[in-house]
C-alpha cells in the first residue's frame, strides 16, 4: 500500500493544468470546474499553489486529478475522457428539435394577470388552428431528425378546441407508423374544462397533463382569474381526477412566481405536497407582454426572486428529510448538469440556445416561432423570432432561416463575453429571446443581465449547499435519476 | 493603442461626466504587470456596480471608477475592481497555459462526429 501511495505522490511542478475555470462562491472558497463541469472546491490559497506548481497537499492534488483539472505531463487519458464527455454532452445537437408546441387556439376562459399572450374570448373560433394548418405543422415536425418527438398541445386553453386536439393525436399516431419515432403527447391545460370524455381520451392515448398551480387557493385565484373565481378549485379537482384515472405520474403542475408569491414559498410547496405532486418548478415570471403591466405580477427583482427560490428549496429539502419525496425541477435539471454528462435538454440552459433546435412553436394561424416567448413577442408586434408559416415554408426554410441562425450563432456561450471565462458555463446556456426583449440584442450584456444574475445565483446556492450539507448533496444525486 | 488621454474602452464616457466637484476614484496599474485585456474584461464584469474609464499615462494604466449608485464607499469600489483584475489575470494565465490541451480536447471531441470528414469531402 505504501508503494502505491508513493507512486501517486506528485512532486512540486509534477503536474500540468487542464483547462479549468473558477468562481468565488464565498470569500474563502472557490469552485473549480473543468470543460464538462466536473468540480472541486478549493480555497484561494490552494488555487494559487496549484497554479504555481507548489502545492504539497497530495489529497487535494488527487481530487483535482480525479476531476480532470490537472494531469501528469505526458498522460493522454484525461484529454480523451474529457473529449468523450464533451461529445456526450453535445450529442443532442445531432438530433435537433424534439419538442413541437401546437397552439391549437388562442381562446381562453381565464384572464390571468401575467398572461403574456393576447388571449381571445372563449367564443371566438376564428382564433382556432385549422386541421390543414395542423397537418402541415405535423409534416414539419416529423421532418426533425430527432428520434423522440414530444407534441405539446397548448393555447389559450387547448380543451376549448378539443376536436383538433383529438385530430392531431390521431394524425400524428398514424404518421408515426411510417416514421417510428418515440412519440409523446402533452396537453397544457388549466383543467377547468376537464370531463369524462377527455379523461377517457387521455387514458387511451397515454397523454400527459401539464397544468398550472400557483400555490394556495387565494394566491392562485388572485393570479389566475376566471368567471366564478374558482380556478384553484377547478385545477385541484382536475389534478385529483387525472391522478385517480391516469396515475399520479401523468399529471404535473407549473407555478409562476408573482410579487404576491414571494413571501409564501413554503405555503406553495405545501400545497403541492398535499396534492401528492412530486415536483415543483419554482419559475420566475417571464418579463414579456401583460406581465409587465403594473398589476401583471412582475414587480420584483432577481435578488428578491433568489430569496424566494432559496426559501422554497429549503422547504422542499425539509419535506424530503421528513420522508416526503419531492423534487425542485430547476435544481434537478442543474443537478444533472453538475453531476452527470447527460444533457437534460432544457431549452433555457443549453448552448447554443434551444430556440428552434430544441423546440418549435406552431401558432394557431400557421405562423412558426423559435420559442413560445418568441411567439409572445410577436403578439406584441415584434416578429424577430418568426421563422415562417406552415402553409408556405419548407423544413429547410425554417431551420436555415436567418431569424433562427443569427440568434443561435450569438447564443454560443463558449464565445460570449464573460461566459467564456465563467466557471458555470458548462451548466448554463443562453436565452437570446430574453436578451432581445430586455436588452435589445441577442447576446446581452452579461454583467447587467437578469438571466445571468439569476442563474449565477442559483448555481452558487446549489453548489454552496452541496459543499456544506451532505444530505443535500445526496438529494441532488438522487434528483439526477 | 491610443496615446495618453485617449479613452480606450470600458463602456463609459470620458472622465468628467461625474458630478462636478466629486473626487475621482482612480486606480493605477503598471503596464509591465497588468494586461489591458485583463482591465477591459474586469470593466465588463463589474458593469453592474460601476463603469470604468481606462487611460494610458506613461508606463501605467489609469482606471477611473464611476459608481452606479451614490451610496458606494470609494475603498470598497477600489477593492472590488482590484480583486476582479487579479481574478482576470489569473484566468488569463490559466487559459494561456491550458490552451493547447483545450484545443486537443475539442479536436478529439469533434473528430469522431463525422463532421470533419464531411467538411473535408465537400
Amino acid at each position: 500500500m505504501k508503494l502505491e501511495r508513493a507512486a501517486t505522490m506528485l512532486p512540486a511542478h509534477g503536474w500540468q493544468l487542464l483547462p479549468l475555470r473558477f468562481h468565488r462562491i464565498d470569500p474563502g472558497s472557490l469552485v473549480l470546474t473543468n470543460l464538462v463541469g466536473e468540480h472541486v472546491f478549493v480555497t484561494p490559497d490552494e488555487l494559487s499553489t496549484v497554479v504555481d506548481g507548489t502545492c504539497a497537499d497530495q489529497e487535494l492534488l488527487a481530487r483535482l486529478r480525479a476531476a480532470h483539472l490537472i494531469q501528469v505531463p505526458g498522460e493522454t487519458l484525461p484529454a480523451e475522457l474529457l473529449a468523450i464527455k464533451l461529445r456526450t454532452r453535445m450529442r443532442r445537437l445531432q438530433d435537433s428539435t424534439g419538442l413541437h408546441i401546437f397552439v391549437v387556439t388562442l381562446r381562453c376562459e381565464h384572464t390571468c394577470r401575467y398572461c403574456q399572450v393576447s388571449r381571445q374570448a372563449a367564443a371566438k373560433s376564428e382564433f382556432d388552428m385549422t386541421e390543414e394548418a395542423a397537418r402541415r405543422a405535423l409534416e414539419l415536425a416529423f421532418r426533425s431528425p430527432s428520434p423522440q418527438l414530444k407534441i405539446e398541445l397548448q393555447g389559450g386553453e387547448p380543451l376549448l378546441n378539443f376536436p383538433l386536439v383529438r385530430w392531431i393525436v390521431a394524425e400524428a399516431s398514424r404518421m408515426n407508423k411510417e416514421y417510428g419515432k418515440d412519440l409523446e403527447f402533452v396537453i397544457a391545460t388549466n383543467l377547468a374544462l376537464l370531463d369524462e370524455e377527455i379523461l377517457d381520451f387521455c387514458a387511451k392515448e397515454q397523454i400527459h397533463i401539464s397544468t398550472s398551480l400557483d400555490g394556495p387557493q387565494d394566491l392562485h385565484n388572485s393570479n389566475r382569474r376566471r368567471p366564478g373565481r374558482d380556478s384553484w378549485q377547478q385545477a385541484v379537482a382536475g389534478i385529483r381526477r387525472v391522478q385517480d384515472r391516469l396515475g399520479t405520474d401523468r399529471v404535473s403542475a407549473l407555478m409562476t412566481t408573482t410579487d404576491a408569491s414571494l413571501s409564501r414559498a413554503a405555503e406553495i410547496i405545501d400545497t403541492y405536497a398535499e396534492l401528492g405532486l412530486r415536483g415543483v418548478f419554482l419559475r420566475p415570471i417571464s418579463p414579456y407582454g401583460f406581465a409587465l403591466r403594473r398589476r401583471g405580477g412582475a414587480n420584483y427583482d432577481v435578488d428578491r426572486w433568489l430569496e424566494f427560490y432559496e426559501a422554497g428549496l429549503g422547504q422542499i429539502v425539509e419535506l424530503n428529510r421528513q420522508g416526503v419525496p419531492m423534487v425542485e425541477i430547476y435544481a434537478s435539471i442543474i443537478a444533472k448538469k453538475i453531476l452527470t454528462n447527460a444533457d437534460p435538454c432544457y431549452v433555457d440552459l443549453t448552448s447554443p440556445a434551444g430556440i428552434g433546435i430544441g423546440a418549435l412553436v406552431y401558432n394557431y394561424d400557421g405562423e412558426i416561432y423559435a420559442s413560445d416567448e418568441g411567439r409572445m413577442l410577436a403578439e406584441m408586434g415584434d416578429r424577430t423570432f418568426r421563422l415562417g408559416n406552415v402553409h408556405d415554408s419548407s423544413y429547410a426554410d425554417v431551420m436555415l432561416s436567418d431569424s433562427l441562425l443569427n440568434p443561435l450563432t450569438e447564443s454560443i456561450t463558449l464565445s460570449a463575453p464573460m461566459c467564456t471565462t465563467c466557471a458555470f458555463e458548462p451548466y448554463c446556456g443562453a436565452d437570446p429571446v430574453f436578451h432581445h426583449a430586455t436588452m435589445g440584442d441577442f447576446t446581452g450584456h452579461k454583467a447587467l443581465s437578469a438571466f445571468c444574475r439569476r442563474n449565477m445565483g442559483v448555481f452558487t446556492l446549489l453548489l454552496r449547499k452541496m459543499r456544506d450539507d451532505p444530505y443535500f448533496c445526496d438529494l441532488m444525486r438522487r434528483w439526477t435519476q | 493603442m491610443s496615446p495618453a488621454g485617449g479613452a480606450l474602452s470600458a463602456g463609459t464616457q470620458a472622465t468628467g461626466t461625474h458630478a462636478i466637484g466629486a473626487a475621482e476614484i482612480s486606480l493605477v496599474f503598471d503596464q509591465a504587470t497588468v494586461d489591458l485585456d485583463a482591465l477591459q474584461r474586469s470593466a465588463y464584469a463589474v458593469a453592474a456596480e460601476m463603469t470604468v474609464d481606462i487611460r494610458i499615462s506613461g508606463a501605467d494604466y489609469v482606471c477611473t471608477l464611476f459608481p452606479r449608485t451614490q451610496d458606494t464607499v470609494d475603498d470598497e469600489l477600489k477593492h472590488r475592481f482590484r480583486a476582479e483584475v487579479n481574478d482576470q489575470i489569473l484566468r488569463a494565465r490559466i487559459a494561456k497555459e491550458t490552451e493547447p490541451l483545450r484545443n486537443l480536447v475539442f479536436a478529439l471531441a469533434f473528430s469522431q462526429t463525422g463532421l470533419v470528414e464531411a467538411e473535408a469531402s465537400e
